[in-house]
């Protein structure tokens, strides 16, 4: 299976304002914050909301989810003590809140699917793209992920001592995928293994038969930010690599103690 | 290519495993109590409770017990290990799972949350290493065995249908040899409270397509299936899974469209993927919650998909409680039984159509019915629409 990447953007390269990302004031004012983040990136990566109908399958993945919301309805569940609690949390709080309102916002009634599978979510999402495009049932996906840092997760984390060895992290990463390589086609992505060991650089280099000049990048390296899907912000850096002259790029993900993941990016020539 | 279904398991209300539901079913016995009797909260409101602690669900599991397995990796871990054992899987195949769950450990988190908030530096951590979703995926595939491919969807009530979805691709692209898919869901404080904010919670035990529908009930369990390639199998297969689609409602986050654009398009998209006519549909395991909302919508794309020649329907919500993101893997069950054994189940507390499509479902269980076709529906937030079409 091979697809081609178009247009991606992450939550930090995202220049337009709010408002013309996702224009509808009701919408907007009801997502929080992570909702915002992720429908926003997904918006700039398409370059617009009307490229929203273009798409025919929009694949999230997520491995905390709307954590600000469970955590808000959770807590007004406490102290309330179960009366008279406010249900937009609650609605929002669904891991596929992202997807729904993306499919909101531009009237898509395509496939919609939500990964929620910790350090390999991502990936997840990229494998029923791949097999969508390459059954002929999709002929252009809006992949992305996203997770958010609150201040309680950052609390609990700390107490579990994640920050000793870590950096802290959030973000969102969204992408098109076609199956057909088309004029703003950047990379294709070649290889997506689900590995059953762990494979050292040199290893990698043998089993995927690499050249000296292919950059292997990790996803839980010391100086990244730590969160279940660093991996996709990780593949947009990727395609800017491939955009700026590299050829070929890996991708070896082991987040989160998971089996590792494995991805290859190629330039187009 | 043909994805044949193997193996069978399930919990629910109505009991462990397939022959106690079953038992259930036929003798239109109701799984929905008056009011939880385990689950802590305040809220004296009709449920489709699992009468077992987590102790007993531990000794039911065969495994150590442990205050910090969520009730979520439990019911799964039942419901998988009867699949499982189900299907007579043979040794040397790849096996993976596809897991549904909306809640994950909520249960657990619930716990850790009463004392968090109170001061930060108290809650069990153990307490919240099960929250994520994945966390009961990775339990249920190292109790059974599981080494292959898995993940875990989540895309709220329709999370089981989409599982199912997922796993006929799997096996379709020769990534497996059998999938285990399906959902679990375990009764929380959380989605109890969340559906009582939105007010969408029957304080009565609910009436699916009942003019006088108030609103659903909250249950709880798991469901799975064992899939695999046709001619791959130990034994003769229960039917096929002949295809299965997902489409979006485009409408609300919570609230269905009028006329159920995206149940239409599911539906629709399952017939057309399964190469079969709406004629020849003889069963609707409707989605049927027993909101307002649903039931009008559902039954309003089902009038527009199937006209005058509307097949047998029922829905089992009224057994079971609605138990979210297990839902699809029960009724998936529940479908598969249908065909295998000839039978459709009762729509309790049916009375009068609804005025708006008056569609009637069977109100009482039938045997000895012919039941080449079914559909499965499953709706859910986001918009999220699911149908699962099976064959004989």
């Amino acid at each position: 299976m091979v697809c081609y990447v178009g247009k991606c953007c992450t939550h930090g390269e995202v220049q337009s304002e709010l408002k013309s990302l996702i224009p509808d004031a009701g919408l907007r004012r009801r997502m929080s914050r992570v909702v915002k983040m992720a429908v926003s990136t997904a918006v700039e990566s398409l370059g617009g909301v009307a490229e929203i109908e273009q798409v025919d399958a929009i694949l999230t993945a997520t491995g905390w989810g709307c954590l600000a919301d469970s955590e808000k309805f959770l807590h007004n569940l406490i102290t309330e003590q179960e009366q008279l609690l406010n249900p937009t949390p609650f609605i929002q709080s669904t891991f596929n809140t992202v997807g729904g309102q993306i499919a909101l916002l531009g009237h898509n009634h395509g496939y919609n699917m939500t990964y929620v599978n910790r350090g390999h979510s991502f990936e997840d999402a990229l494998l029923d793209g791949m097999m969508r495009l390459a059954d002929g049932e999709s002929k252009r996906i809006l992949l992305g992920a996203f997770d958010e840092l609150t201040p309680t997760v950052e609390r609990i984390t700390e107490r579990m001592g994640w920050w000793r060895n870590h950096q802290k992290g959030e973000g969102a990463a969204f992408m098109t995928l076609t199956a057909e390589r088309e004029a703003e086609s950047v990379a294709r992505v070649v290889k997506l293994d689900f590995l059953r060991e762990e494979l050292s650089e040199a290893e990698l280099r043998s089993r995927y038969a690499l050249s000296e000049e292919t950059m292997i990048r990790c996803c839980d390296e010391k100086e990244v930010p730590f969160y279940p899907t660093f991996a996709a912000t990780r593949f947009v850096e990727a395609v800017r690599c491939i955009e700026k002259g590299a050829k070929e790029v890996l991708l070896y993900n082991k987040c989160m103690g998971d089996n590792p993941t494995v991805m290859l990016l190629q330039w187009l020539g | 290519m043909r994805i044949a279904v193997s193996g069978l398991g399930v919990v629910s209300a109505l009991g462990v495993g397939v022959e106690r539901n079953f038992a259930a079913l036929a003798a239109e016995q109701t799984g929905v109590s008056p009011a939880p009797s385990l689950l802590e909260t305040s809220h004296r409101l009709p449920v489709g409770e699992l009468q077992l602690t987590n102790e007993e669900l531990h000794a039911l599991c065969g495994v150590p017990f442990s205050e910090h397995l969520s009730r979520t990796a439990l019911l799964g871990l039942l419901a998988v290990r009867e699949a499982m054992k189900d299907a007579r899987l043979p040794q040397g195949l790849r096996v993976g799972l596809v897991s549904a769950t909306s809640v994950g450990g909520m249960d657990l988190t619930e716990h850790f949350f009463r004392s968090f908030v109170e001061d930060d530096t108290t809650g069990r951590l153990r307490d919240v290493k099960m929250h994520d979703c994945a966390a009961s995926t990775e339990v249920i595939a190292t109790y059974c065995g599981i080494k292959g491919y898995r993940t875990t969807i989540s895309t709220a009530c329709s999370s089981s249908a989409n599982a199912i979805l997922l796993g006929m691709k799997l096996l379709r692209h020769h990534l497996l040899d059998a999938v285990v898919v399906g959902g679990t869901d375990a009764l929380s404080a959380f989605t109890l409270n969340g559906f009582q904010s939105l007010m969408i919670l029957d304080s009565e035990p609910s009436r699916p397509f009942d003019a006088s529908r108030r609103g659903l009930n909250l249950g709880e369990g798991a469901g799975y299936v064992v899939l695999q390639r046709e001619g791959e199998l130990s034994h003769e297969p229960y039917c096929y899974v002949a295809g299965a689609a997902n489409s979006n409602d485009a409408h609300h986050q919570t609230a269905s469209s009028e006329e159920g654009e995206g149940a239409y398009r599911a539906m629709l998209g399952a017939l057309q993927a399964g190469g079969v006519a709406p004629s020849e549909v003889d069963y609707i395991n409707v989605h049927g919650t027993g909101t307002g909302n649903n039931d009008l919508s559902e039954g309003r794309a089902m009038c527009r998909l199937f006209g005058d020649e509307m097949p047998l329907f029922s829905s089992t919500k009224g057994f079971t409680g609605h138990t979210l993101a297990a839902a699809g893997g029960i009724e998936a069950v529940f479908s598969v039984l249908s065909i295998a054994r000839g039978v459709v189940y009762a729509n309790l507390r049916f009375r009068e159509p609804i005025p708006e499509h008056g569609l009637c479902p069977v109100a009482h269980h039938r045997t000895a019915c012919e039941i080449r076709t079914v559909l499965s529906n499953s709706f859910g937030f986001g918009g999220n629409c699911s149908s699962v079409l099976f064959t004989k």
